[in-house]
């Protein structure tokens, strides 16, 4: 293909290799004119630029020369790697001259670019040749067997190989030989070659084939092969390139005998021994294979002969061609379209025709012929066989668990013959990659301490190694966790020690002891006026409160409360307050605390920097219910207001808490976490605190926070990339479906070399699995997608199952689904959905442990009325979800036709329409209208039409996935207690679909915030709860959107289908609120009950009406027990603060457990108790 | 080490006693001579350790050997034509496929996600790229793109994200961008005159939405950048991006590189808003380019290190921490950014008996 094109008659020289950028040196050749009989000369420097496309080459300079030249070569002389110099530009001249030329002043424009010039040689100098092992030696042949050899450090005194060769003859070429470096050959048109060793200054062979119609017109050493050299004949009679090795010299190696007509150059290509061009008078540019004659290539020429020739040193695809019709070309042998070279060029030549006029007719030429040259400029094919330069010897790759994959070919000599190659052995390496041994081998002593249970051991040596007083402080409050009285160990951790106190007190004693007045004898009753007198005689009257308030007036607050105590606990209670109301001392406030037993106060109020005291306090008094709750507290109080070093304090208050998650966000705010030791200081910690909190509190610890998941899940992605992957298994969480972490689980599941049984599965082939038409790049973020993908992904049997159960080999997807609670689908019909990623659907179909352990809990499943009577809120929440549901709507209609059928059966249009349709789509009741019953036993769902389907099977085939995500949550609310319908708030369940189409347009909507949701009116609303509670947090992005970036929802439902699956029913029903927080619906009730009877201003009262409203999400979540431990305590809290009328309290409850809790969790309640805590407290009741 | 050392010292002897050509003498003993440096690092065997030695049976030099998504199946390819694949797992090697249907050397090969299946692409000197598939337990031409008029140099597969596509450099000049319609049918888009001469290599971006470090909420499509870099026989790089017409657009050119761009790696997304492009060179050149900024347009070159040749492969570790990084001296080194900011060879990975018979076999053929 040609690249580049320059209208010159001219001899030519690249700059060599080194020269960064490329250039092409030319010279105005000698024994040709142009037209004009001009005998003008001029040097000329033009840059290869590839980055540019069009024809032109740039020109960089001209230098008028008074020579023309025969021969022009590009030394590298004096050049470093850098470039700095570009070397030397040598030019044989037409009177045995030689021109030395520095190509960095041409280029640079100066006037003085001759660095010297000699004329020693008789003759035209059509020889030259630079010795590529010493650049600075030159060889120069002329007439009469002239032969110099030109030090370039020392111009003047040409040295000579050897005495002339007789007869004397032209030189017409000249060559250093390319392995040997006092090698040179020499050729003349007479057919001869000769070889000159310059150590012995003499001739040492002689090479012609005595045919006498050889006339060299090219010489070249063999690149790579010292012996061997080719030589080209002009001569029309023998038009040949003949191969020679010195070995056997006594007749050609090989004869290529491609061109019709006399050979006018040649040039070996240096980076690939097997590329030969020449070029001839039968106009064809070949390039061929010496070691073969092979023809691999023909260049794409005009009808010109070429007379010059040249490989470009640097970018070794690339050569130039100077042709007897004035121009010099730049191809490459790399083939290629000219598509987008044509248009420029045409314009190009079109313009240039335009200004000059070159026929003088005055008339502007037409336009070029497009035509012509989309006909000229087809496809170039590349050269036969591919260039060694292309040829990639070696290679690595990292794969998965720090494998690195390597390969390596030695570079074949070019004359090898295939046998060779066969005898070699291609070998691939894969290496295991360590790089931190450190860490892993802490890992490693971690692993070790959870499966042998060892924490105080490990933790004791973790306290021996640590470096910082920090650190080990951290280790020992995790290690106490270990150890019985663990809340004693803490205090002592912290500096209070209850022996010490002990014997301080003693000793106080002993020394109070010696201060005590003795006892006994007599006393009077002194009945004076005075104050001891007035109490006398309040006392003597059994008057404690009167006697009580004068020992205070007289501020003996001793005797008061000695009172008091006798007066009884209300005296003593109001004795004590008034006590610390006066008291001033600095420990009052404490003493206040121990004494009303409210610790939160000191938690809340006390000087940062007593944290330690603050937590010694609770430590030592708070109750096991709170204790978590006030440590945390105390930690968050650290961490948001304490100065730095406080923050890092936090993390104590975190581990006595038993808070991983805190801990986590707190120690990741505190450390550079990049690094690999950082963050096995942190994993270590947590995994032991987890341990902890799993032996002390009991409580189930396995719910893995988002932060803690996140950085577990870096954690197993380090070691995995160390090669652990049995290790990043085991630290890798199990109970959670965060995409991120499934897909890993997977990864490292199959790494560890699982069966291959199932993923070679020939099954599903992939054109089913691949998205259908019309969606490009639709992939990223849907749903539907993603799960037809997920089937294929992990294809198993020879029929295709339901899809739902192609992923799990060790639950028997043909029993599970003949079980009335068809278990099989809903764990199909769950997992997938939230999950935003294309390839997060795989997750929930992991191979071994994770996958059964993650969908255990959903065998049990709901009841088929649940799956039915779900559907309905997606009617009236059309609204607020239309955009998505369109959307999703409208991909299933575009897949369904095409995509997958057996998997992906096309859905009724009842179904499509029933996703996005408002209100009162009458498909969708018909979807509902089945009787729950039928559903109770699934036939094999993906061969029932889908219109036959009730709500169930649209658990996996259904494609608007977005609708699972929120009945999904909705599930747990909607399946309620077979328990009597006795609230006046249940409404009839006739039909609640029409009822609830009813309702919406006449919901008022209270709050902005909630505007996406109706809300409902009590009564009749009241079964419809669990269903808007969904629907009212997507309509705030954030709760909606959080649970599937965390993947949340699957926990939570895990639990609550065990619930449901005892409680088959085809009834809306509520359970009851259990026993122990049945106080909790009380407390709040009776509050907004107050509220409302002293509330004046309808504002107020609407408010308050609403909350009574929408706190029944709270119940119907205490119902379900779906709320975490922290947040039932937590609301306890609040509703202790609010029985003792300490609203600010409550808030500052309330505030926490927002902080702490799960956003999507608690949204639904807690703005409205807070809005009733704040009322409560404007208006005192 | 030391017994490799003997073994060495017998060829050559044998080769020193023959009429050698001075080239394969000298090429041997500058062989030997890397050999023992490697060697000499001390920390090299046991932070590279080789734990397979798979025999491919190629009948010439082997061009690409890549491992699949999970890191048990092993493809190569080969100037022999042929692609083979290879269970690889526990130290193993069964060879489970060798795929014919090329028919000139083969350069690449690449593996689909697996959610697609079990997908290879490979590409050829004889201008095409063929997307293999496994069906049936058995491996099969499923797709042959024919639409490059030179060899085709580099295959890449998009983020899984984004469906199923093929970006396809040659030597033409052109990257054509493959895109699986459904129904066996491919799209293909090309871009004409990417790199004057030949596209040597093309890497894909990771999928991240610019700006935003978390996972987008489910209801939304992910605002995708789809953006690929290329490097080429016009010393440069090149970074694509998909328009919102669906066009690809030349959006930057790195200028560093004073010869042909080998190849080019995007490094995996570690939730970090930097990205970083590693880029090496015939002049021995490899480059980290990184961006910060949030636009993308600012990418500065770093200097990893100036090779004394041709630097073929750069490859990157899954946690992006380390580049491999594989040299026409037949040797691989692995590199690890410091502190500091300064990258450090960590290692010359150690082949153990590969380099060696290698070069042995190579002064046996000079020898011819």
């Amino acid at each position: 293909m040609k690249l580049k094109e320059v209208d010159r008659t001219a001899m030519q020289a690249w700059s060599p290799a080194q020269n960064h950028p490329i250039y092409l040196a030319t010279g105005t050749s000698a024994q040709q004119l142009d037209a004009t009989f001009s005998t003008s000369a001029s040097l000329e420097i033009f840059e290869l630029d590839l980055s540019d496309p069009s024809l032109d080459m740039k020109s960089c300079a001209t230098f008028s020369s008074s020579h023309r030249y025969h021969k022009l070569i590009w030394g590298p002389y004096k050049m470093d790697s850098k470039g700095d110099v570009s070397g030397v530009l040598i030019a044989g001249g037409e009177n045995g001259n030689i021109i030395l030329y520095d190509p960095s002043k041409i280029i640079a424009g100066d006037k003085d670019v001759v660095i010297a010039q000699n004329d020693k040689h008789t003759g035209p100098v059509r020889a030259l040749d630079v010795n590529i092992f010493q650049t600075n030696l030159v060889a120069s042949g002329a007439n009469e067997s002239e032969i110099y050899i030109w030090d370039l450090n020392n111009f003047a005194t040409p040295m000579t190989p050897g005495a002339k060769t007789q007869p004397p003859e032209d030189i017409s070429c000249i060559a250093w030989n390319r392995q040997v470096q006092h090698i040179l050959a020499s050729a003349s048109p007479s057919g001869r070659a000769t070889v000159w060793d310059l150590r012995k200054n003499e001739p040492i062979i002689k090479v012609s084939d005595h045919s006498n119609r050889m006339h060299c017109s090219g010489l070249a050493w063999h690149p790579d092969v010292a012996t061997q050299m080719v030589l080209a004949s002009e001569d029309d009679r023998l038009p040949v390139i003949q191969m020679w090795d010195l070995r056997f010299a006594s007749s050609p190696l090989r004869v290529l005998e491609n061109h019709a007509r006399g050979i006018l150059a040649i040039a070996w290509s240096m980076a690939d021994p097997e590329l030969l061009l020449s070029c001839g008078k039968d106009a064809k540019i070949l390039c061929s294979n010496p070691n073969t004659g092979e023809v691999l290539y023909e260049l794409p020429t005009n009808t010109q002969w070429c007379f010059d020739i040249q490989w470009c040193p640097r970018n070794p695809a690339v050569l130039s061609a100077a042709s007897f019709d004035g121009r010099i070309s730049v191809y490459s042998i790399m083939g290629g379209s000219t598509d987008g070279l044509r248009q420029k060029q045409v314009d190009k030549l079109s313009s240039s025709f335009g200004n000059l006029d070159p026929f003088g007719t005055g008339q502007p030429l037409p336009p070029l012929q497009i035509p012509q040259q989309t006909a000229q400029h087809s496809i170039v094919l590349p050269l036969k066989k591919p260039p060694k330069w292309i040829r990639r010897p070696v290679g690595a790759s990292f794969s998965f668990g720090g494998k690195l994959v390597t390969f390596e070919n030695v570079r074949m000599p070019s004359h090898q013959g295939a046998e060779q190659q066969q005898q070699q052995h291609h070998h691939v390496f894969i290496s295991q990659v360590v790089t931190e041994k450190e860490f892993l081998s802490r890992s490693d002593q971690l692993q070790q301490a959870v499966q042998s249970q060892g924490f105080i051991n490990y933790c004791q040596k973790k306290i021996d190694a640590s470096q910082t007083e920090f650190e080990k402080n951290v280790w020992s409050f995790l290690k106490v966790n270990f150890e019985d009285d663990s809340r004693g160990k803490y205090l002592e951790l912290l500096g209070y020690r209850k022996e010490d106190l002990g014997k301080k007190h003693v000793k106080e004693e002993k020394e109070e002891s010696e201060f005590l007045p003795s006892s006994g004898g007599t006393f009077n009753i002194s009945v004076s006026g005075d104050i001891d007198g007035l109490i006398t005689q309040a006392l003597l009257m059994g008057n404690f409160e009167s006697a009580v308030d004068l020992c205070l007036h007289d501020n003996r607050m001793a005797d008061a409360i000695i009172l008091a105590i006798a007066g009884g606990q209300e005296l003593l209670a109001r004795t004590q307050k008034k006590y610390f109301a006066k008291s001033q001392s600095k420990i009052t406030r404490l003493i206040t605390a121990v004494v009303m037993k409210n610790w939160k106060e000191i938690v809340e109020s006390c000087d940062l920097k007593n944290w330690r005291e603050a937590l010694a306090a609770v430590l030592t008094y708070a109750q096991p219910d709170e204790f978590s709750a006030l440590c945390d507290l105390l930690g968050t109080r650290l961490e948001n207001e304490g100065d730095s070093l406080l923050q890092t304090q936090a993390c104590l208050c975190y581990i006595c808490a038993g808070n991983v998650e805190k801990l986590v966000a707190c120690w990741t705010k505190a450390q550079d976490g990049s690094h690999p030791l950082s963050l096995q200081d942190l994993i270590e910690k947590v995994v032991v605190l987890r341990k902890a909190v799993q032996l002390t509190q009991a409580t189930d610890t396995s719910t893995v926070g988002v932060l803690l998941a996140a950085k577990m899940s870096q954690y197993a992605n380090l070691l995995a990339a160390q090669g652990s992957i049995a290790a990043a298994l085991a630290f890798l969480p199990d109970n959670t479906n965060q995409p991120n972490i499934m897909q890993l689980r997977d990864r490292l599941c199959r790494a560890q070399g699982e069966p291959m049984a199932e993923h070679e599965s020939p099954k599903i082939p992939y054109e089913k699995q691949q998205l259908p038409k019309g969606r490009p790049g639709s992939v990223a973020g849907h749903h539907q997608m993603p799960r037809v993908q997920t089937q294929q992904y992990y294809p198993h049997g020879e029929n295709p199952p339901p899809p739902g159960f192609l992923m799990h080999g060790n639950v028997n997807p043909n029993a599970a689904n003949q079980l009335p609670t068809s278990p099989g689908h809903m764990h199909t019909q769950v997992p997938p959905y939230p999950q935003p990623q294309p390839f997060q659907p795989a997750q929930p179909y992991p191979f071994g442990t994770g996958g059964s352990a993650m969908y255990r809990p959903q065998q049990p499943v709901a009841p088929p009325t649940s799956n039915a009577y779900p559907n309905t809120p997606y009617i009236s929440s059309a609204s607020s979800y239309s955009g998505q549901s369109q959307l999703y709507a409208a991909q299933h209609q575009a897949s369904s036709p095409t995509s997958s059928p057996a998997t992906f059966p096309p859905p009724p249009s009842s179904g499509a329409s029933f996703q996005h349709g408002g209100p009162g789509a009458p498909p969708s009741s018909s979807a509902y209208a089945l009787p729950p019953g039928t559903t109770g036993t699934l036939p094999a769902a993906s061969e029932l039409p889908a219109s036959q389907r009730t709500g169930p099977q649209n658990g996996w085939n259904d494609p608007p996935a977005l609708n699972r995500v929120p009945k999904k949550k909705k599930m747990p609310e909607n399946f309620m207690p077979p328990v009597p319908i006795t609230s006046p708030i249940m409404n009839p369940l006739g039909d609640p679909q029409s009822q609830m189409l009813q309702q919406q347009p006449s919901v008022p909507v209270p709050l902005s915030s909630q505007s996406s949701f109706p809300q409902p009116h009590l009564p009749g609303g009241q079964p419809f709860h669990g269903i808007q509670q969904p629907l009212g947090q997507t309509g705030m992005p954030p709760s909606f959107s959080k649970p599937n970036i965390e993947g949340a929802p699957g926990a939570p439902i895990g639990n609550t289908f065990q619930h449901v699956q005892s409680l088959p029913t085809e009834k809306i029903t509520k359970k009851p609120i259990p026993d122990e927080h049945l106080i909790l619906k009380t407390t709040f009730e009776d509050l907004i009950q107050r509220c409302l009877s002293s509330a004046t201003d309808p504002q107020t009262r609407r408010k308050l009406d609403d909350a009574s409203k929408r706190l029944e999400f709270l119940y119907d979540k205490l119902r379900e027990q779906t709320l975490s431990p922290t947040i039932t305590s937590g609301l306890h809290n609040i509703a202790r603060s609010i029985e003792t009328r300490n609203y600010s309290e409550g808030l500052t409850m309330h505030t926490h457990i927002v902080s702490t809790s799960n956003f999507s969790e608690t949204s639904a309640f807690m703005p409205v108790l807070k809005v009733v805590l704040t009322q409560a407290n404007k208006l005192g009741v | 080490m030391r017994e490799a050392v003997l073994t060495w010292c017998v060829p050559l002897e044998l080769l020193c006693s023959h009429p050698l050509p001075v080239s394969a003498f000298l090429k041997t003993q500058v062989k030997l001579y890397t050999y023992r440096a490697c060697a000499g690092k001390d920390e090299m065997g046991k932070m590279v350790s080789v734990i397979n030695t798979v025999d491919t049976s190629h009948e010439d030099m082997i061009h690409d050997a890549q491992m699949d998504y999970y890191g048990t199946r092993l493809a190569t390819c080969s100037s022999d034509r042929s692609v083979k694949i290879f269970d690889v797992r526990n130290g193993g090697q069964i060879l489970i496929a060798d795929l014919r249907g090329h028919e000139g050397p083969v350069w690449q090969v690449a593996w689909a996600h697996p959610m697609y299946g079990n997908i290879l692409a490979s590409c050829s000197y004889d201008r095409k790229v063929i997307i293999w598939r496994e069906e049936n337990g058995t491996w099969e031409k499923s797709h042959e793109h024919a639409g490059h008029d030179s060899s085709v140099n580099s295959v890449c597969w998009a983020p899984h994200d984004y469906g199923l596509i093929l970006a396809c450099g040659s030597s033409d000049g052109a990257i054509s961008l493959l895109t699986y319609t459904g129904e066996g049918q491919w799209e293909v888009k090309k871009i004409n005159n990417a790199h004057t001469i030949g596209c040597n290599a093309v890497s894909w971006a990771p999928a991240v939405v610019p700006g935003s470090l978390i996972d987008q909420p489910s209801g939304q499509k992910p605002n995708y950048i789809k953006k690929f870099a290329s490097g080429g026989c016009d010393n440069l790089i090149k970074l694509w991006k998909e328009e919102e017409d669906g066009q690809w657009k030349e959006e930057q050119k790195l200028e560093a590189h004073s010869d042909w761009v080998r190849d080019v790696a995007w490094a995996p997304s570690i939730g970090l808003p930097t990205s970083t492009i590693a880029s090496c060179s015939q002049d021995g050149r490899v480059f980290i380019w990184t961006c910060d900024d949030a636009s993308g347009n600012t990418w500065s070159p770093k200097l990893l290190h100036k090779f004394n040749d041709v630097v073929w492969h750069v490859s990157w570790s899954i946690t992006a921490n380390i580049l491999a990084v594989s040299g026409g001296d037949n040797k691989v080194t692995l590199w690890k950014e410091s502190v500091d900011g300064q990258w450090v060879c960590i290692s010359d990975v150690n082949k153990g008996q590969g380099s060696m018979s290698a070069s042995v076999t190579e002064g046996q053929q000079n020898e011819q």
